[in-house]
Parts: structure tokens; C-alpha cells; sequence
């Protein structure tokens, strides 16, 4: 085995432990619903509505991912640990990122490939700021807590007062870069703490 | 206590909900009780609106938490470990399930319980609409069902955030669905309204609220509820022979229970005071008036609203004074401002037509009706209501008076201008320049003509020439 | 020394876990022993940098784990066994072994001997092909000793390694520890006193996050003598002599 091969297989075999390959599939899965969905005409609220629901569910996927089965032997371990779990965390935002925008070319997604894209990391980065703080397994409330509100957002659009704060990004225009910047910086936060804390392991609640 | 109930308690004690009940909370607060107390206090728009937006917040939550608990044996790895008890697994996977239930439902009802407590202590009219919140808590059983059977089916790492947020995707949708009245999508539980309707000052005041279709989603809830639950014990490792018989029995029941609930909603049709209305389900009680006592100004012409509405009395006399003060006491002047239901009908284009039920001026002595325009779905400030009413429901009493309406003549025209005190004839014309001379008049002789000449004005017998 | 711990604390929100250790541990198999929630899970995670002390010193392989770098340095030369030891079901045996061989930085090209080595010194060389979720318990603790082991760590830390392992495995893993522990740091939490009797040359015992005894077996038998302490074995009767006496 040469050094290389020797990364190679780390990252495979860490990847593998997180159930990554499957989380490609669910992400790719994602982008190919959000495709069939937009085949049919929806009104502007559920136009706006369906990309977002989407986004949240790759970001949901990508945060359960971070959930190490190995505990504590593995944090003892070496300096690779945090790279792969950074690299975990970006690549699948990549792909899932990657995915929205290639299944959905040609298609009117609401607030484009760019408000798809910042949409998905500041999911994401939600769910790795609360992957490190409850756990892996947990990681889907903050995400899907953040949807509710970020529906709501939405709503507020059409029946006043419209809620404009940045950090609701999703109700924001995707020319927006305050709300870009808020998004951005989430997902910086949580990949950063996911890449030093990892997952937090919890004795898993009942 | 018994064994069961103490599996409960153990269950409840150790139940992923409970940790996410402050989450429930803080977003309950955001998404429904905040906006709720932006509305007037009245039960009919923050029950309705609550029953849409309380849904947004519990489902997810509820779906994820009861994916998990229903994934516990598969991720725990103790499938084999509890299988060797004597309790059957569908009767653990019950317990499971009914702990999260029961975290969600008395989290959803003390949500509900400080809204309609802070409604109440507004003073707001009547009583707090159950039915609503029935809808609602009747959901968390069918939504936890769902999220435990996928998590027990399936449990993966993957299950609770996937099958969270596709249910909430397909309970926020599912309004998307309905494309006009007899959609089968009105069994959605965050239906409350008419579905081209938001929350609707107009509906259940001077009716009770119609159940119809409320009972329409309960019936297929509970139904949901019982299929999914069932479900869980139809496979051989479930239980006994006797109990899988049962479970059989109960999803069977479950599924024509939902189906039942499907096919009733999709009968529904708007009714003319403005909800949902289910031929089979309907009671003739509720096309009966509620009783209420109107509250009324003490001005010349009383202005009488119904109760519910009694917010809105000082902009309504307000609106009304200038007209009120003029025409109080001419020969055909109403006697009485009235503030009646709303008329709704659907329009051609599925969109709903509101309008006042019955003739503008009734009875003898006269009563002028009126139809407020926050009962035609239109949010709006005390101030913006009086600006309208004076501009336009003020006038209209006063063209009743003087026929004054569409057709009129000249003289009508003129004097409806002058009393309605608004500016819409063409500026120099003389219809306008008499309407000014008409309004410059002292009250005392302005007054004097219109008793002496009314009901010849009405009758269009005079000319401009004859105006003083 | 390998592991040198002054006054070190560890508390779990109000729960004082370890409570003021002081350790100095060379070479060899040290024994840890203990009540239930004496402390001894809790001085081993410190031990394995997974978790830092409250208070107090401590040094690893003559380095300080509270910085980066030197944890790292730490951590290529560590083994760990924890309590609960969390497998990837899917896994086979070479395949969890070798993720932690890479995890530790053992060189690529020593990774395949290293694991085969590891593998075959804990008996699973017929099982290394076998996915995890198809092991038996006992097997699973072997696979997670394996692990530990993989890196030759000069400092190795086993906490109830022989739990659920059967009286042949348990006689060929005192040996294993025997075998380390000529070259390295083995540190044994445990509450079988018959392993720290038979492998261990230096022993501890815990009690309410405190060293109440530090010496050898021998020592420990000793303290147990012409005494009405409980146990079926000399050294379980010194055990019980030494908790006796702190708790009078």
C-alpha cells in the first residue's frame, strides 16, 4: 500500500462508516424530485415553497452523515479525523449543490441555481452547528426548525408584515448578498466546528 | 398501577419529544402566536389560522421524533434482545408511539390553551372554536403513526430527517392541490377555510362555525391513525395469531375510515355564510342564526354592530357621522344602521364572491344593512375603515334616501353629493355647482327643503332648476 | 514515565468523577481497580485525551495533550479500548482495523502487516474477512482490542477489556497484556481482580474519584490478610480490606 492508496482507502473507509454512499443516492434522489416537481405548474407561494423543502433535505441528510458509530477510539486517534470530517461535510454539500442545479437546469426554479446554492449550505450549515451540538442523529431539528420559520418567512411576503431580516435567508431575493453573507457564514461556522468538535456522541435517547 | 401504564410512564420519562418541546414552543410563538395576536381578538381568525400554522410547527417535529423512537430497537440492535420478552412488539412499539404522541398533544393543546386564554382575556366575543384545535390534535396521532411506522420499518440514521421534512412538504402542499370546491384535497388538515380564503373575519359570528368538514378531517385522521398503527402489527413477528387478526382488522377499519373521510371532503362546497359545507355531514341547526345582542351608538341614527365586531363601532360612527347628522329624522331616513353576515358565493373562476345577504335598507322603519369590509376577507386599521365607510357606505345611505343611485338625475346627483359630503361629479359642471350651493346652505334651511321636498327627490320629480 | 497525572480532577457538571489523581506509571501492565463509578472510565478517557481534566497535570509519553501538536504526537502512539465500543456493522474485521490503522498514522505501506499482525494476535485471523455485524460479543471485543493494538502503541488503554470474552480468550489475553506490557504502557480498568492478578505488576484502586491503594498485587494481597474482609480469593479479600478501610 503507497501512501496515497493508504488516503484513499482512509477516506473510503471513513466515508463508508458515515453511510456517505448512501447519502449520494438520497441526494441525488432529492434533486431528481424536485425535477419531477417542477414538470407541474405551481402558484407562486408553492413555487418558492418546493425548492426550499428540497434544499432542507439534502442539508438534513448531509448533517445526519456526521454521526460517528466508533466513538471515543476514534477521537483518540490522529490529525486526519478533522479533515475528513470537514471534506465529508463539503463534498456533500458540493454534490448536493451540484445535483439541484443539474437536475433543475431548464426547469423555473424559484431563485435560481445561486439561491439554491446558498439555500442548501446555510441548511447545511445549521445542521452542523447542531450535529455538534446534540449529536449526529439529532442534527435534523435545527434544519427543519429553520424551515418552519423560513416558511413562514416566505408567507410574510405575500400577507404583511414581510419578515426581511438577512438571517432568514430563504425569504430573501437570491441577489441578496446580506442574506448571501448570513447563509455563507453559517455554513463556515458549522463546517469549522463540525471539522474541530465532530458530531457530538450522545447516549442516544430513546 | 398497571403494567402498561407503567411501560407509558417509563416511555414518557425517556421520549425524544420531551427534548424538543422548547424547540415546539419557541416556534409556535414565531410562526402562529405572533402573527395570531396581530389579528383583531376575534375566535374566528386566530382558531382558524392557529388549526393552519400550529400544523406547520408540530408535524415536522412530531414525524422526526416518532421516526426515531421507532427506529430505536433497529439502531439500538436490540430487535432480538426485546423479541424474547413476553410482551408482544406491537404492543411496545403502541407504547413507543403513544409516549410521543402524548408529549406532542399536550404540547399542541397548552400551545393552543395560552392562545385562546390571551383571545379570552382580550375580551374577544363567544367562545373559543374547538373544532380547529380538534383538527389539529387529531393530526399529531396520524403524523406521529406515520413517522413510527417509517422508522420502524426502516430505521436508518436517514429515516427521521427524510420522512420530517417529506411530511411536512406534503401537508404544506397539499393546499396547492385543491382547484376548486369538491376537492378531495380539502381533507388536508391545515384547511380551515374556503380554500381561496385566508382567515376570515366574516365567518362563524352571526353563524355558529359548520363542523362539516372539520369532521370530514377527523374521521380521516383518526382512520390514518388506526391503518398506519395497525400496520405495525401485521407482520409475523408482531405478535399472536389473535393479535395480527386484530391489527388486520384495524387497518381495514383505518383505510375505509380515511377513504370515508376522503370522499366526504370531496363533497364539500362553500355554503353562503362562508365555510365548508358537507351534504351528508350537515346539521340544519347550523344554518340558523347565533344568537347575540347588537351593541349600538348613542348617535342620532343608532350604529349597531354585532358584538364581535365592536372594535370597530367608534370608526363606524365615525364614517357614518357627517351623513348621520343630516339625514336624522327626513321622512324615509333609516332608523337604524345594521351591521348584517356576509353573503359568500363562488365565483366563476373558483375565487369567492362576497357580498351582504339580503336588500340594503329593510323593514319598516327603515334599517340600513351594511356589510363591513373586514367581513369581505380584507385586513385593515380602524382609521382606513372609517375613510371607506365614509367614502363609500355613507354615501350609499344617503342615495337610498335620495335615489341617488345609478340612473339618477341631476338633482338626485347633486344632493346625495352635497349630504354624502364627497367630490365625485365633474369639477364646473353644474350638477356640481349645484351640489356645492346645495351644501353651502345653512343646516336649518337645508334641512327644511329636504323635509319639504324628499320624497319628491326620490320620486326623480325635481329638476336641478328647483334646488335652492 | 508514560503517564504522570498531579492532582487531577474531572467533574461532570455537580458529579465529581475523579477527584484529585496523582499518578506516576512506567513500563508494564497497571492494573485499575474499582467499585462501579469509582472513577476509573473517567481518569482513562483523560488518559486518552478524549476528554481534558478540570484541573490538575497531566503528561503522556513525556508530552502535554492539552496542546495540538503534542496530542497529536500522543495520539499516533496511543491504544484504546473503551467501555462501549462502537462498531460499523457493515464493516468487516480487516476493514475496521485498518480504518483505525490509517486514523493513527501508521505509514501505508506497514498498514496490511499491521493489520494482519493485530488480527491474528487477538485469534480472528479466520474471521478477518467476516462483516461486523456477524461476530459475537466476544469476538467484537477482540476486533476492538485488535485496534488498539494496531499501531504497536507505546501507551495502551483498556477499559474492561475481558468483559464477555470466554475463560480461554481471557488466559490468552492476560498473555497478550503480559507481551505489551514488556515494551509499553498498559493501563486495565476492570472489576475482575483475577486479570489484575494474574497480568498486571502494579495495581490501583479507586474509590470515590481517589486512589485509596497504589502497589503491587502482592501489596494488595497483603492488606487483605488476617482479616474478616469478603472475598473468595486472597487478593479479592486485600480489595474489599482497602475499600473497608477508606469507607470506615
Amino acid at each position: 500500500m503507497t501512501a496515497l492508496s493508504g488516503r484513499v482507502r482512509l477516506v473510503t473507509l471513513h466515508l463508508a462508516s458515515r453511510r456517505v454512499p448512501l447519502a449520494v443516492v438520497v441526494l441525488l434522489a432529492c434533486a431528481a424530485v424536485l425535477r419531477i416537481a417542477l414538470h407541474r405548474s405551481w402558484d407562486a407561494y408553492g413555487a418558492l415553497q418546493l425548492p426550499l423543502f428540497v434544499e432542507t433535505g439534502c442539508a438534513v441528510v448531509i448533517a445526519a452523515t456526521t454521526a460517528s458509530p466508533f466513538g471515543d477510539p476514534e477521537r483518540a486517534t490522529g490529525r486526519w479525523l478533522p479533515f475528513l470530517r470537514l471534506g465529508s461535510a463539503l463534498a456533500l454539500t458540493a454534490i448536493a449543490a451540484g445535483a439541484l442545479a443539474a437536475f433543475t437546469a431548464g426547469t423555473p426554479l424559484a431563485g435560481g441555481t445561486l439561491g439554491a446554492l446558498r439555500n442548501t449550505a446555510g441548511s447545511t450549515g445549521i445542521g452542523l452547528l447542531c450535529a455538534v451540538a446534540f449529536g449526529g442523529a439529532l442534527a435534523w431539528t435545527g434544519p427543519t426548525a429553520y424551515l418552519v420559520a423560513s416558511i413562514y418567512a416566505l408567507y410574510t411576503q405575500w400577507h404583511g408584515p414581510a419578515l426581511t431580516t438577512p438571517w432568514l435567508w430563504p425569504a430573501r431575493p437570491s441577489s441578496d448578498v446580506e442574506a448571501a453573507w448570513c447563509a455563507g457564514l453559517v455554513f463556515v461556522a458549522g463546517a469549522v466546528l463540525v471539522m474541530v468538535r465532530g458530531s457530538r456522541d450522545t447516549a442516544t435517547r430513546a | 398501577m398497571t403494567a402498561a401504564a407503567r411501560l407509558l410512564r417509563l416511555e414518557l420519562r425517556n421520549n425524544v419529544m420531551l427534548w424538543l418541546l422548547p424547540l415546539a414552543a419557541l416556534l409556535f410563538w414565531f410562526v402562529t402566536f405572533r402573527p395570531g395576536m396581530a389579528y383583531p381578538p376575534m375566535w374566528n381568525l386566530r382558531a382558524t389560522a392557529m388549526q393552519t400554522s400550529s400544523l406547520a410547527v408540530f408535524v415536522p417535529l412530531v414525524v422526526g421524533a416518532a421516526a426515531w423512537s421507532g427506529s430505536r430497537e433497529g439502531r439500538h440492535g436490540s430487535v432480538e434482545l426485546v423479541a424474547g420478552s413476553a410482551r408482544s412488539r406491537w404492543a411496545r412499539q403502541t407504547g413507543s408511539w403513544a409516549a410521543t404522541t402524548c408529549w406532542a398533544i399536550v404540547a399542541y393543546l397548552g400551545c393552543v390553551g395560552v392562545l385562546y386564554a390571551v383571545t379570552a382575556g382580550e375580551g374577544a366575543w363567544g367562545g373559543p372554536l374547538w373544532w380547529p384545535a380538534g383538527v389539529g390534535a387529531a393530526s399529531l396521532p396520524a403524523f406521529s403513526a406515520l413517522g413510527f411506522t417509517a422508522g420502524a420499518l426502516r430505521p436508518s440514521r436517514f429515516t427521521p430527517p427524510v420522512i420530517a421534512i417529506g411530511a411536512f412538504l406534503g401537508l404544506e402542499i397539499s393546499a396547492n392541490f385543491i382547484q376548486g370546491y369538491g376537492s378531495f384535497w380539502q381533507v388536508s388538515p391545515v384547511v380551515a377555510n374556503p380554500w381561496s380564503l385566508g382567515a376570515d373575519e366574516g365567518i362563524a359570528t352571526f353563524y355558529r362555525y359548520l363542523p362539516d368538514l372539520a369532521i370530514a378531517q377527523i374521521l380521516f385522521l383518526s382512520g390514518l391513525t388506526a391503518a398506519q398503527l395497525g400496520l405495525l402489527g401485521l407482520p409475523a413477528g408482531a405478535g399472536g395469531s389473535w393479535l395480527r387478526r386484530s391489527a388486520t382488522a384495524v387497518t381495514v377499519a383505518g383505510l375505509l375510515g380515511a377513504g370515508a373521510g376522503v370522499a366526504l371532503a370531496g363533497t364539500g362546497h362553500l355554503d353562503e355564510h362562508g365555510m365548508i359545507a358537507i351534504p351528508v355531514l350537515h346539521n340544519g341547526a347550523y344554518d340558523r342564526p347565533a344568537a347575540y345582542t347588537p351593541v349600538c351608538s348613542q348617535s342620532a341614527i343608532p350604529v349597531c354592530v354585532h358584538p364581535a365586531y365592536r372594535r370597530y363601532l367608534p370608526a363606524m360612527v365615525d364614517g357614518f357621522a357627517p351623513v348621520l347628522a343630516e339625514v336624522a329624522g327626513l321622512p324615509g331616513a333609516p332608523v337604524r344602521v345594521n351591521q348584517v353576515a356576509a353573503a359568500y358565493e363562488p365565483g366563476s373562476k373558483n375565487e369567492v364572491r362576497i357580498g351582504r345577504a339580503g336588500a340594503a335598507v329593510s323593514g319598516t322603519p327603515p334599517v340600513f344593512n351594511v356589510v363591513l369590509p373586514t367581513q369581505e376577507a380584507h385586513q385593515m386599521s380602524t382609521e382606513e375603515l372609517a375613510a371607506i365607510l365614509r367614502a363609500g357606505m355613507a354615501r350609499d345611505l344617503v342615495q337610498n334616501l335620495t335615489g341617488g343611485g345609478r340612473g339618477a338625475g341631476d338633482a338626485q346627483q347633486a344632493v346625495t353629493e352635497a349630504l354624502a359630503h364627497t367630490s365625485t361629479l365633474p369639477p364646473g359642471s353644474p350638477v356640481a355647482e349645484a351640489a356645492r350651493r346645495f351644501a353651502a346652505l345653512p343646516a336649518a334651511t337645508r334641512r327644511a327643503w329636504l323635509v319639504a321636498h324628499l320624497p319628491a327627490l326620490r320620486a326623480g320629480q325635481l329638476t336641478l332648476a328647483r334646488l335652492p | 514515565m508514560n503517564v504522570e497525572t498531579s492532582e487531577l480532577t474531572r467533574r461532570f457538571g455537580r458529579t465529581q468523577a475523579v477527584a484529585g489523581v496523582s499518578l506516576e506509571i512506567g513500563t508494564g501492565v497497571f492494573g485499575l481497580l474499582g467499585p462501579n463509578g469509582a472513577g476509573k472510565t473517567s481518569l482513562l478517557r483523560m488518559m486518552a485525551t478524549v476528554v481534558p481534566p478540570s484541573s490538575g497535570r497531566i503528561r503522556l509519553l513525556g508530552l502535554d495533550p492539552a496542546a495540538y501538536g503534542p496530542r497529536r504526537r500522543i495520539r499516533r502512539r496511543l491504544g484504546y479500548v473503551p467501555q462501549n465500543l462502537g462498531f460499523y456493522p457493515r464493516f468487516t474485521v480487516v476493514e475496521f482495523v485498518e480504518y483505525f490503522a490509517l486514523l493513527k498514522e501508521v505509514p501505508a505501506a506497514r498498514v496490511p502487516q499491521a493489520v494482519a499482525a493485530a488480527v491474528e494476535r487477538v485469534g480472528l485471523g479466520d474471521k478477518a474477512k467476516a462483516k461486523l455485524r456477524t461476530l459475537s460479543g466476544g469476538m467484537l471485543r477482540r476486533v476492538g482490542i485488535a485496534q488498539a493494538i494496531v499501531n504497536e502503541p507505546d501507551l495502551l488503554l483498556l477499559d474492561e477489556p475481558t468483559a464477555g470474552l470466554d475463560p480461554e480468550q481471557r488466559v490468552a489475553f492476560r498473555a497478550l497484556l503480559r507481551d505489551l506490557g514488556a515494551r509499553s504502557t498498559v493501563v486495565v480498568s476492570t472489576h475482575l481482580v483475577e486479570d489484575v492478578g494474574a497480568a498486571c505488576t502494579r495495581v490501583a484502586l479507586m474509590d470515590q474519584g481517589k486512589i485509596a491503594f497504589d502497589g503491587t498485587p502482592d501489596e494488595l494481597t497483603a492488606r487483605g490478610a488476617g482479616t474478616s474482609a469478603a472475598g473468595d480469593a486472597p487478593l479479592e479479600r486485600g480489595y474489599s480490606a482497602v475499600l473497608a478501610q477508606v469507607r470506615s
